[in-house]
């Protein structure tokens, strides 16, 4: 007991000396990250009505092109990842170390190199492009060439989180599923799969809201043309630079925000309501 | 009847079980790390030997490295426990056990569940999920699982490890009087001796990958083949000696301490070795009475230590001999009864009778 008391009291000094020195400095750091948001969100309100901008061909044809190419992304993310993060988490084979690299290096790769080597690769010059060209296929700045910018970039982000969902599930379950008459992949989909689903949904979730930030490598694979490669964040700059009003740059940014949030918000509930606490 | 012959190499260790069995209850016993589980992996199919055979009952060959046979796990039809139960976290009991039966029709599905929620009495307990079930159920769950799918073969691996001591003699009472009903065969894997001969039909020795002795309960710990067996199924008193004599059967064991007559059909003939006797077989001999037998070794001993073990009574005794350099150290155990009748408290010197049909001889 007298050990049990001594811990505690020693704890909320510790604890009470440490919120002393640190607390002003995280109260601060919350400032500087509350205080942009809620300025975009006065100055939004503070415009009045938005709905002019918000329904303008500008926005709408942004809006319409975000949503379909990262619903794009995300869709062949999950097809093409899902098998490969499975593959990570449980096979050793030769050059293991090689594919992890490849996937986790778009994570600390700035966009825009990335955009230039999809140009190297798949542009009309391209390394591999000139064969589509000649085949009369022309990825580099289409439609096609942003979901391959937005996939580049944040299908790592799925990857990623659903391998370490996968390694989280023992291989024992899937060993005992099998001595139980499931083929491997019944075994994989009753058992591995609905245990490592939290991770999966979390990682389709960054790797959506990477999708929807996609900019720098869509800016030099894909171009900024109005409808067929200018996303959302793409429209806030072209908007900033053409001397439209800083308003079309608000809308668009507070659907973005409004986004995030959202999604943010889908975050914490998946990772709640686990089906199972492991 | 299951037959087992195989090696297996993992890394430096290298494991080459041989045993068989028919419809009854084996216990594979061995310290841990002796490959025992090694072994129920490679009969369920999770691990591919790399020579040998393993048939299944009913004939069904479930791996032949020369024939290249490597049956499926998903087709051998063995129900396999592992040790920490690997119980579906996401499914309630019920699915759990009814995830082995995924090839049967709804009706006779629900059917078979029910018969073996009966069978387990895990009534009400079937929509629980398993961090719901205390560890006893989930036990009961995971043998119920096991057993859906109805397998010729049923492999345990430690599965009552976890629980507490008077739940698992349950359970071990529980899993006999199934396997009698159930006509299955069960390979139990266990490092508790105790266990091993409360279940045990048939014990196979495991020691560092091989197989050192099996045969019935009885006879593998009253007659262990040699001194590593001895020593793992805990006979506590091994005595080196020299065979004097072998005359029709018995032998005569001269130790430095006194000499027995010991009848074993397994005698070593000549040379040295040790007599094996477990602390329950030697006897405390009354004064001014002789050993029943007259076989019996009997011989002058002190207690140096008596420590009380629940329903017995453990007694460290000292034979000494002038003539031998040191002093034998043997364990007694003598039950809480007897004890008090004779009045072991009272004295410290007895005359100790080592019953000769319960003694064995291993070479050195």
């Amino acid at each position: 007991m007298a050990l049990v008391a001594e811990t505690t009291r020693t704890r909320a000094i510790g604890s009470l000396g440490l919120g002393w020195l640190f607390g002003p400095l995280a109260i601060l750091f919350v400032a500087f990250l509350s205080v942009p948001l809620i300025a975009l969100a006065w100055r939004g309100i503070e415009s009045g009505d938005l709905s002019e901008q918000m329904t303008s061909a500008f926005v709408l044809d942004a809006l319409r092109l975000s949503a379909i190419t990262s619903t794009f992304t995300l869709l062949i993310a999950i097809i093409a990842g899902t098998p490969l993060a499975y593959l990570l988490a449980r096979r050793d084979f030769p050059g293991k170390f090689i594919v992890e690299v490849l996937v986790d290096l778009p994570l600390v790769l700035p966009p825009t190199v990335a955009g230039v080597a999809l140009l190297v690769a798949f542009g009309r010059r391209g390394v591999v492009g000139e064969y589509f060209d000649d085949a009369g296929l022309n990825i580099a700045f289409t439609t096609t060439a942003v979901i391959l910018a937005q996939l580049f970039v944040s299908a790592p982000f799925y990857i990623r989180t659903a391998k370490a969902g996968f390694q989280s599930v023992t291989p024992e379950y899937e060993g005992v599923a099998s001595t139980l008459g499931a083929s491997p992949l019944r075994a994989f989909w009753r058992i591995t799969l609905p245990l490592a689903w939290p991770s999966l949904v979390a990682g389709a979730i960054l790797c959506w809201a990477r999708a929807l930030s996609e900019l720098g490598a869509t800016l030099i694979f894909a171009g900024n043309f109005q409808g067929e490669t200018q996303t959302m964040p793409l429209a806030i700059i072209s908007a900033f630079e053409s001397g439209k009003s800083i308003d079309v740059s608000i809308a668009l940014s507070l659907i973005l925000l409004a986004a995030a949030a959202v999604m943010l918000l889908l975050l914490r509930v998946v990772t709640r309501t686990a089906p199972v606490r492991m | 009847m299951l037959s087992i012959d195989f090696d297996l190499r993992v890394g430096d260790f290298d494991l080459q079980p041989t045993f068989e069995s028919g419809d009854e209850l084996v216990v594979l016993f061995g310290p841990s790390g002796c490959g025992k589980s090694l072994t129920l992996q490679a009969i369920a199919g999770l691990r591919t030997p790399d020579s040998g055979r393993i048939v299944l009952p009913g004939e069904r060959i479930a791996f032949d490295a020369e024939a290249r046979v490597n049956m499926a796990p998903q087709a051998r039809g063995v129900g396999y426990v592992v040790q920490n139960l690997a119980l579906f976290p996401h499914m309630t009991a019920r699915q759990n056990i009814e995830f082995g039966l995924a090839h049967l029709p709804k009706a006779r599905r629900s059917e078979r569940t029910l018969a073996l929620v009966d069978l387990l009495s895990l009534q009400g307990l079937e929509g629980r999920r398993p961090a719901q079930l205390s560890g006893g159920q989930q036990q009961r769950v995971a043998l119920a699982r096991a057993l859906a799918a109805e397998p010729s073969l049923l492999l345990l691996d430690e599965p009552f490890s976890a629980l507490d001591a008077s739940l698992r003699g349950v359970l071990r009472r529980e899993l006999a009087s199934l396997q009698k009903r159930l006509g299955v065969t069960v390979v139990f894997v266990t490092h508790d001796l105790a266990e091993a001969y409360s279940l045990a039909d048939r014990i196979v020795v495991y020691d560092a990958g091989r197989v050192l002795q099996q045969g019935s309960r009885a006879d593998v710990l009253s007659r262990p083949t040699s001194r590593r067996v001895a020593e793992l199924t805990e006979v506590r008193n091994i005595i080196p000696g020299q065979v004097d004599a072998y005359v029709e059967g018995v032998a005569a064991i001269r130790t430095p301490w006194f000499t027995a007559r010991i009848r074993d059909p397994k005698a070593p003939i000549r040379g040295d070795v040790s007599i094996c006797i477990r602390p329950e077989h030697i006897l405390l001999v009354r004064e001014g009475r002789e050993s029943s037998h007259a076989n019996d070794a009997v011989v002058a001993a002190e207690i140096i230590e008596d420590v009380p073990m629940g329903n017995t009574h453990r007694l460290y005794m000292r034979v000494e001999q002038p003539e031998s350099r040191e002093p034998l150290l043997l364990e007694v155990d003598v039950p809480a009864h007897p004890y008090d009748v004779i009045g072991v408290a009272t004295k410290s010197h007895w005359n100790i009778a080592l019953t000769s049909e319960r003694c064995s001889l291993v070479s050195n």
